[in-house]
Parts: structure tokens; sequence; C-alpha cells
């Protein structure tokens, strides 16, 4: 089992290496979009990146929600947490 | 650059501001007028009467350039505007992927009335635009709502042969504040293989910007300068093989200095010409 701290760590150093984003611009209130600038395009490949990390099946709906760093945190929080694989 | 020819009606001195402003709102009417009166007959006739659709939407594409070019011609006869083009012939050529930097309301007008046939992004909001909702539906232009179907869409145009144009900043510049590109051209380039064609836009004294309402004409004329440049290859950017995010990023930001240069070179040559004049 993650923690959540444990996931914003990975998660920071996905966003460093698919798209270059500065470590210590990452923080739970960053927006993804307005702060970090990461368009729908990207989205796509962050959530291919996260399907091998966690071994999970995600569904894009599952990160309809999602507009901060901590929203993406909770999110994969919940996904690793219960769901065994998404139906 | 040449000097533009005096306006052949136009009135000088205090008179001229008036006539312009007189001219550009005679330009938006007739704009406006065309677009209704050709959008429900010429261009669905054509339409209609080709059975092929790809077909039909190109001859429409046709249509419209031409439309484009009666337009320009208008402002430029009235007065309202001048342009200048280097390398009009290189967009004669079909199947680019063509970009450019969008300082005014009318670089849409100047681009589609050069290209013989192109497939022109263009936002959403303008099919709920009483008057543009007839070009851009029957020229079979993109939407820019699609989200990640755009690409793809995007790519198919242009893995079909088709031309495709678009204004990487997805809105008019800031005027003042330096270019700021979308990542939506890159993707595009990166994901079909094709080099970009990129055109750069100046106008000088700056009109119709963002913000800026018709009847503001500025203190004179205002002049356009179009250059055509040479094609921009991504294979550099492919065969560094790395993940698309960033290689669309690392591109992005490539253009965008390309454009950053090429804009300031050439606003500065057109001021370096008129003015000593004064």
């Amino acid at each position: 089992m993650q923690s959540t701290q444990e996931i914003f760590e990975q998660l920071r150093k996905v966003l460093s290496e698919l798209f270059e984003i500065e470590p210590s611009q990452v923080t739970l209130e960053a927006h993804l979009y307005n702060d970090l600038e990461i368009d729908s395009i990207d989205t796509i490949d962050l959530i291919l990146r996260l399907k091998e990390l966690t071994g999970r099946k995600i569904q894009p709906d599952q990160f309809r929600h999602v507009r901060t760093v901590g929203d993406a945190v909770n999110a994969i929080h919940a996904l690793v947490q219960n769901k065994p694989a998404a139906a | 650059m040449n000097e533009p020819a005096p306006a052949r009606f136009a009135p000088s001195g205090a008179a001229n501001r008036l006539w312009r402003i007189a001219g550009t709102g005679l330009s938006f009417v007739f704009f406006g007028l065309g677009a209704l009166l050709l959008g429900f007959t010429i261009w669905p006739l054509l339409r209609l009467f080709t059975l092929d659709r790809r077909r039909g939407i190109a001859r429409v594409q046709r249509a419209v350039s031409v439309s484009m070019r009666l337009f320009l011609w208008f402002m430029e006869t009235v007065g309202v505007v001048s342009t200048e083009v280097h390398g009009r012939e290189k967009l004669r050529e079909r199947g680019q992927f063509v970009i450019a930097n969008h300082p005014t309301l009318i670089d849409v007008v100047i681009l589609v009335g050069l290209m013989p046939e192109v497939d022109c992004i263009v936002k959403q909001a303008l099919w709920h635009n009483v008057f543009l909702r007839w070009p851009v539906s029957w020229a079979g232009y993109i939407s820019n709502a699609t989200g990640e179907g755009l690409i793809a869409a995007c790519v198919a145009a242009l893995r079909a042969g088709r031309s495709l144009m678009l204004f990487p900043e997805g809105t008019r510049t800031k005027p003042g504040a330096g270019l700021e590109f979308q990542r939506g051209a890159a993707q595009i380039a990166l994901a079909a293989q094709v080099p970009l064609r990129p055109v750069t836009i100046t106008c000088d004294p700056i009109t119709l910007f963002k913000g800026n309402a018709w009847y503001r004409v500025p203190a004179r004329r205002a002049h356009f300068v179009i250059t055509v440049g040479e094609p921009i290859l991504v294979a550099e950017f492919l065969a560094k093989n790395e993940a698309p995010p960033l290689a669309a990023r690392h591109l992005t930001k490539a253009l965008t200095s390309w454009f950053d240069v090429s804009v300031s070179q050439q606003l500065r040559e057109m001021r370096r010409e008129t003015r000593p004049k004064g």
C-alpha cells in the first residue's frame, strides 16, 4: 500500500520525466493545466504512464474531475487502495 | 520591401481618418452580407451538385479563397489597408502544413486568399456565429473543440494530401507581449511527420488586434507584410526518439523562437522604411 506522500513523490518524478516540469513547481495545489501547462494530449500520455506504474486499468472517467496535482494524487490513491481492476 | 501605392480614392489630410473609419465599417458590412449571400447560394450549390463529399468541399474552399481575395481587394481599394506578399508562389503548392503568427483579425482572410484549397482549424464559436457558420460549414473546416480527435483529424487531412492551416497562438497576439504558442501545431507535425511552412505576418501601424474596436483606426493606413518562409523540418525532433509530449514541447519552443525572431526583424525593417518620412 502506498501512502499519498509516496504517490505525490512518484507523480513528481513522472511529471519531470514526461514533461520536463521542475519538481519544485509540483505542489499539491498546482493546477495541471494553468500552472503546469499539461494539455489534453499530455493527459493521455500521463494516464498511459500511470497505468504502467500502478498496473491498474484506468478509465479516463476517473480523471475527469482532476484539476490539481492534489486531485490527481487522490485519484491514484483511490485507485491503488480499493479497486482491484476498474470495470 | 516596396513602398505601398497610395490609396486610389481615399482623401488626404484630416478627412483620411474618417474615410478609413467609414471604410472599415463598410468592409465589415460587405464581409457579413457577402458571407450570408454566398452561404445561401453558391457554396451550398457547389456542395449539392458535387456527389463526392471531399470534391465538393475542395470546390467550396476554392470559392472561399476567391471570395477572400475579392474582399481584400475591396479593403485595399477603399484604402483601409495595404498588403505586400513575399514568396506568394510557395503557398500555391498543395499538401502543406502552414502555420502563421496571428496579429490581426484579417490574417485569415489574407492567408486563405493566398492558398487554393486549405483545411483551416477554426474555433468552435464560429459555428454559432450568424455570418461565419456558413463558410466554415460548407468549406469543411475543422473545429478546435474536438479535443484529442482534433490531432487525428489534422493528421488525416495531411496524409490525404490536403493542405492545413492553423495559428499556433490559438488566438490573436496580445500586442506588446511575446508570442505564446500552444503545442497543437507541433503535435500535428510530429504525428504526421511533415515539415511546417511558416508565414510571418506583420502589420504596422497595428490594427484590428485583440480587444481593439474596429472604429479605432490607426493614425495612418495599416500596412501588412506577409513573408512565406522556407519549411521547418521536424526530422531532428523525431530523431531524438523522445516521448511525444517532450518532443512536442521542444518543437514548440523552437517554433516560438523562430517566429519571435522573424516577426521582430520584419517589423524593424518595416519601421525603418517608414520612419524617415515621418
